[in-house]
């Protein structure tokens, strides 16, 4: 007998992660992979897992995309609903801890933070401009190392004397960080004083004017890094919560909007698509000024989509 | 005929133009900044100078480079760092060899310097004046319209198209009569765009530095995108209301500098400059007038408008209206723009189901 699935994929810088839960919100198979530069390919690798781990046990009932290639991928994927990372984030913290007041979500470029009262989003904020303080720059260091990302998270547990590093800017603390090993000092002070820098970086610029307050979550692929779980612990004096699924929480709430939405029928274009050829291809519209670069999604002969405009009009046509 | 390169004020630029034509020049014009001339302004400014002034140089630069002499530019005191403008800008083309004299709009002696130099006749200064006057209530019609229109729109992109077209005629209308005629119709024309009628849009007022407000370039399509996800938006910059404020009538208006003084007292009592002050009073109107919530815009690193920034989150909080605060520089990203945008209208239509 088969059950219903709802699926969530959120596809962002680094990762992509792939949710299918129950009518019941219960998990039935996640997968985390990284992109490596090609969106389209890292979801269908990651759809063919799920077909490989769910066979037809799962009869897919709604699609739901989210993160920076949330349009990209809902295209290609035929989604039900497109929906932005911050409230599948949200959507996803409050249905496994409901009395949360703060949500923190450290992914691969992007931080956020978020502020529920009362189990409702009342206010949210985005790190700017600057990557100090995210995943990829965790990711930049382990490797200026030779360390294994997970290497790097528990080499920062050793710590006893985490030394001080400028954390403003990726470039300024990476030169402090090398000038701190170069004097001599010991790679996980080192490493944990990173992890300190970039809590500091984050709670001083990303939360700056928001009330944080118990209980706190953090949640996104930086939150499996025990370095930066302490820091937060410790510059917040409170015990975070790290939710269960806290990797692919975006997918998770992409899923749970899906199943809230229950489509029917659902426009997801099935298995099938894995075995096909997506591809993009650009141009500039020359209707206005702007010139925008458009992107159009095409799988073989048939085009699903294009975006990219400032204006909506190329994502209206079909 | 000589050319004047007027810098973009939005849709409004359509009436600017014509007021110009009683200097027997032509306007040297455009409704937004291309990215033409952001690079170009980006490259020949210095870093930290805000995005206004960027675009502004890369709009006269290529006006020297397709070989026009003059310029205009607002350089009037009591704003900001917006008063040197026109002098840096100047010095600036004149480094690089281009030959573009720039006229500031403030005054300067009895007449501005645009008027001693092209000397129109008062006949024709008036009649100019007259059709600039009316185009400026067509585009706030126009616009108001659209605002309404786009939150409920059946096909996105409809009314988009309506309202391109109503510019278009109001651009090309040369006479009073054409111009009352093309305003008289946009009623009509912006009821042929079919609208769903089942939900009530939500409604955001749009606040902040006045070039981000008005060039859609700068800011990212705000109103067409808020626009469609379903929100009916007002901003708050209309530029009837500022000439009124500039030449001090309609002191008695809820939109004269003195009732907005009045208004923002509790929580502004002295000058920041810019538009500030307008951004405070009208969050307040907004909260009072039931607005969902307010979009608060600025160039990055904008001195009057992130001086309210802290005002406007304690307005904020005591009123309990939700306000998005968003900075554009030549780097922000699009992707960043909209995805911030569509959390917050989450949040409003979150507030909107529950009734608080």
């Amino acid at each position: 007998m088969k059950t219903t699935g709802y699926l969530g994929i959120d596809v962002g810088s680094i990762s992509t992660n792939v949710v299918v839960i129950d009518p019941a919100a219960e998990v039935l198979f996640t997968a985390y992979r990284r992109v490596e530069g090609h969106p389209i390919h890292s979801v269908q690798r990651a759809i063919l897992e799920m077909q490989a781990a769910l066979g037809d046990s799962v009869e897919v009932a709604g699609v739901c995309t989210t993160g920076s290639a949330r349009s990209l991928i809902g295209a290609v994927v035929g989604a039900d609903i497109v929906k932005n990372e911050i409230s599948a984030h949200a959507r996803a913290a409050l249905q496994l801890h409901p009395d949360l007041q703060t949500i923190f979500e450290i992914g691969g470029q992007d931080s956020k933070v978020t502020i529920v009262r009362n189990g409702v989003v009342v206010d949210f904020a985005m790190n700017l401009v600057c990557a100090a303080g995210t995943g990829s720059f965790l990711d930049s260091q382990a490797k200026r190392l030779s360390l294994s990302i997970e290497e790097l998270s528990e080499r920062a547990l050793l710590s006893q004397d985490p030394t001080t590093i400028a954390g403003r800017c990726t470039v300024f603390a990476e030169s402090d960080m090398i000038h701190k090993q170069q004097t001599g000092h010991a790679q996980h002070d080192i490493v944990m004083g990173l992890c300190h820098a970039m809590v500091r970086n984050f709670l001083g610029n990303v939360c700056a004017g928001k009330e944080i307050k118990p209980p706190v979550v953090l949640q996104g692929g930086v939150s499996a890094n025990q370095g930066i779980r302490r820091a937060f612990n410790e510059a917040l004096n409170t015990q975070v919560i790290i939710p269960r699924h806290s990797m692919v929480m975006g997918a998770y709430g992409a899923a749970l909007i899906a199943a809230k939405a229950n489509p029917a029928p659902t426009r997801f274009r099935g298995y099938g698509l894995c075995e096909h050829e997506i591809a993009t291809r650009g141009f500039r519209c020359a209707d206005c000024a702007n010139r925008c670069e458009i992107i159009e999604i095409v799988d073989g002969g048939q085009t699903l989509g294009r975006s990219g405009g400032r204006c909506r009009k190329w994502e209206q046509q079909r | 005929m000589t050319a004047l390169a007027m810098p973009p004020m939005g849709n409004y630029s359509i009436a600017l133009a014509a007021s110009v034509e009683c200097l027997r020049v032509t306007p040297w014009t455009s409704r937004s900044t291309t990215p033409e001339m952001m690079t170009l302004g980006a490259e020949a400014a210095p870093e930290f100078a805000c995005l206004p002034f960027k675009a502004t140089l890369g709009h006269f630069i290529q006006a020297a480079r397709e070989g026009v002499e003059y310029g205009v530019m607002v350089n009037s005191v009591g704003t900001c760092r917006l008063r040197y403008y026109r002098e840096l800008q100047q010095k600036i083309l004149k480094e690089r060899g281009l030959n573009l004299h720039i006229f500031g709009l403030g005054y300067d002696g009895i007449k501005p310097p645009l008027i001693r130099h092209f000397d129109p006749t008062p006949a024709a200064f008036l009649r100019c004046s007259a059709r600039a006057f009316f185009k400026v209530r067509a585009v706030d019609r126009i616009e108001e319209q659209a605002w309404r229109t786009r939150a409920r729109e059946r096909h996105g992109g409809d009314t988009t198209r309506v309202m391109d077209t109503c510019l278009n005629d109001l651009d090309q209308a040369r006479t009073v009569g054409s111009i009352l005629a093309v305003t008289r119709s946009v009623r009509g024309r912006f009821e042929s765009v079919p609208v769903r009628t089942d939900a009530r849009p939500l409604r955001v007022g749009l606040l902040g530095e006045a070039s981000v407000l008005r060039d859609k370039y700068l800011n990212h399509n705000l109103e067409e995108t808020l626009g469609s996800l379903g929100v009916e938006v007002r901003n708050f910059f209309l530029l009837g209301n500022e000439m009124a404020k500039i030449f001090h009538i309609s002191r008695w208006s809820k939109d004269s500098r003195r009732s907005l003084m009045r208004l923002a007292r509790p929580y502004l009592k002295s000058v920041v400059g810019g538009h500030a002050l307008e951004s405070v009073a009208y969050t307040m109107a907004c909260a009072r007038d039931g607005y969902d919530g307010v979009v608060h815009i600025a160039p990055t690193g904008c001195m009057p408008e992130i001086s309210v920034r802290p005002i406007l989150r304690k307005v904020s909080q005591d009123l309990k209206i939700p306000v998005l605060e968003l900075s554009f520089d030549e780097h922000s990203s699009h992707v960043g723009v909209v995805t911030r945008l569509e959390a917050f209208v989450d949040i409003l239509r979150d507030r909107q189901r529950s009734g608080t």
